[in-house]
């Protein structure tokens, strides 16, 4: 782990690994679609076999790819509540980190698609008074998205007072 | 609250209904008056005469249906003919009161009283129209009636109790539009030199081929830059700021004319530009984020927040120090590490922040050169943010967020360990200066959203 993107001082939450498992059924889904495609337009054109085969297998290399970089992303999401503000830490190629103090938040978000609400998780969305804030936690448990929403809004509703 | 002296309710000047469709009014009569000439009546121009009629009655029951007065510590605005509605806006809760003269309404000596809640959203009130001094009546006697409500009820029962109502506070002019940089820095803005630059490869394909080869895709543009031109031009026109205890006022435009005004409190970043071709004659423009105008409209948001469209820059600074009460260049800015020139060859020496415990500072461009400026405690958050090849360079971008507007805080390409700390010290040193009393009216209610009952 790298200085710059070190942890406030208690380590990272890290967030549930059923995410990689969520965004790994929604593409292969896609793969699946894309793969219905290239039937279609193979058998509509009459194109060579061999065009179809390296369409395919190209496209199963980059599904390999794109099947790793879930597994690396969603592991690198994470956060810590610290005393004043909360800090949210995301990606793996293009590395980020958003510091959002508590009593600048405005309210918070816990929105969970069907898929992944099957999978019992939740993502979170912190909103402030910038569009710039992009604080978002996806992949939590859905009861510790509950919990962490509502210290969010205590917090932030104590600190709001104290302006 | 006392129900008689208060409750007696005033309408909106009668010429209402004239001065708020003058153009459908015209295209009807335009047309029909054809249609009579041409055809006799018809039953087209029957209909467009009842429906000319219709409106009419319409606009007239409306005027008769609209009341307002000031009920208490709120603001009455009695509408509709068929749904009647009844909208209630804190005294208080007001940000701020603009005063828009429409061209028709502006011939007519009319202006329309709009009401800033700082809510951002669409449920602002606005009365139009009333006759003009009476608009200017009515917004000194709210603004004064605000003031008298936030400093608290002991001072208002106090000066209810036979004390004479306050002087309306004077108004200091800080500083007006010359003319001469307003057209100077329009011919040397990028819409100028881009309408150059086509009407010059007009030209050259004209004497090369002898035709206007290129005229149906450059005409087009060649109008929409003049129109973007002249639109600056009218708005720009007799710009004048001047402060008062309410806040910043802004008067300007040429066809149409605006006034506003900005509460101090409400500002919530400064950004001065200086763009290349006018850095020869020392110009720049100085523009505020405010909380509360609405997003949606690009124009509304540049127009609305423009301090200063053009100005000598010794000018701009004295507006800087002016709304912040210090100057920046007691900031320290610091340059970025000299490996940065790798992630942006062109700007990398153009860059410089800094920050002290009340002011984040930042310094980039080169064909625009930006200076933002966020107080601490307007910090909404902060981010880090590092790609693959600023990895490799160990550097990394600190944005500092702040409420929508023009200011984009950034520090770019900067040396890792310093971005971390960068990060570290906006956080604490924005945490502090929230903890710190804040300025005079700062911060009352200014996220809230307003209170109305329909």
């Amino acid at each position: 782990m790298d200085d710059l993107f070190a942890p406030p001082g208690s380590p990272w939450q890290r967030v549930s690994p059923r995410l990689a498992v969520v965004r790994r059924w929604l593409l292969l889904v896609a793969a699946l679609l894309g793969v219905v495609v290239a039937v279609a337009l193979h058998l509509l054109l009459d194109g060579p076999w061999w065009l179809l085969t390296a369409v395919l297998a190209v496209g199963a290399v980059l599904l390999g790819w794109a099947w790793w970089l879930v597994g690396r992303n969603a592991r690198r999401w994470g956060y810590a509540e610290e005393d004043e503000e909360l800090y949210i830490t995301r990606g793996a190629l293009f590395r980020k980190l958003v510091v959002v103090p508590y009593g600048r938040m405005q309210y918070v978000d816990v929105e969970a698609g069907p898929l992944d609400q099957a999978n019992g998780i939740a993502k979170l969305h912190l909103h402030t008074a910038s569009p710039g804030t992009t604080a978002v936690i996806p992949g939590l448990r859905a009861e510790e998205a509950a919990r962490l929403r509502d210290r969010l809004t205590a917090r932030g509703e104590s600190r709001a007072a104290g302006l | 609250m006392n129900a008689h002296d208060e409750q007696r309710f005033r309408r909106l000047s009668p010429l209402t209904p004239v001065a708020r469709a003058p153009i459908v009014l015209l295209a009807v009569v335009g047309t029909s008056w054809q249609q009579l000439i041409s055809q006799g009546v018809g039953v087209f121009s029957i209909m467009l005469g009842a429906l000319l009629v219709a409106g009419g009655a319409y606009g007239v029951a409306s005027w008769v249906r609209t009341k307002y007065w000031i009920d208490g510590d709120e603001l009455r605005i009695d509408t509709g003919v068929v749904v009647r509605q009844s909208r209630r806006i804190r005294i208080d809760r007001l940000q701020g009161i603009d005063i828009v003269q429409p061209l028709v309404a502006r011939l007519m000596g009319l202006a329309e009283l709009k009401f800033d809640l700082a809510s951002g959203g669409d449920r602002e009130g606005s009365l139009a129209f009333l006759p003009h001094r009476e608009a200017l009546e009515l917004r000194s006697s709210l603004l004064d009636r605000r003031d008298d409500l936030r400093d608290g009820p002991s001072e208002g029962a106090a000066s209810a109790g036979g004390t004479p109502p306050r002087a309306p506070a004077p108004e200091v002019r800080l500083a007006t539009l010359q003319l001469g940089p307003l057209v100077g820095s329009l011919l040397l803005s990028t819409e100028a030199l881009l309408m150059l630059v086509s009407g010059v490869a007009l030209v050259v394909t004209f004497l090369f081929t002898g035709a206007f080869l290129l005229a149906g895709g450059l005409a087009p543009a060649l109008i929409g830059l003049a129109l973007a031109l002249a639109r600056k031009l009218t708005s720009y026109y007799g710009f004048t700021l001047s402060d008062s205890a309410a806040g910043l006022h802004v008067r300007r435009g040429l066809t149409s004319l605006s006034s506003q005004t900005i509460a101090r409190a409400r500002i919530q970043g400064l950004l001065v530009t200086e763009p290349l071709l006018w850095r020869p004659f020392g110009w720049a423009k100085l523009d505020v984020s405010v909380a509360g105008y609405k997003t949606s409209d690009p124009d509304l948001v540049q127009a609305s927040s423009t301090l200063m469209p053009v100005a000598p820059r010794a000018e701009i600074h004295a507006l800087v120090h002016r709304v912040l009460g210090r100057g920046v260049s007691g900031v320290p800015l610091t340059a970025p590490p000299r490996r940065a020139r790798w992630v942006a060859p062109l700007t990398a020496w153009t860059m410089a922040v800094g920050q002290d415990a009340e002011l984040v500072v930042s310094r980039r461009g080169f064909w625009h050169r930006r200076v933002d400026i966020v107080p601490q405690a307007r910090v909404q958050s902060v981010r880090l943010a590092q790609g693959p090849l600023q990895r490799r360079l160990r550097l990394a971008d600190v944005h500092v967020d702040s409420p929508p507007g023009p200011v984009r805080l950034l520090a770019e390409a900067r040396d890792e360990v310093e971005a971390r700390a960068l990060l570290e010290h906006t956080v604490t040193l924005g945490h502090a200066a929230r903890q710190r009393p804040p300025q005079p009216s700062a911060g009352r209610g200014s996220w809230e959203p307003p209170e109305m009952t329909q």
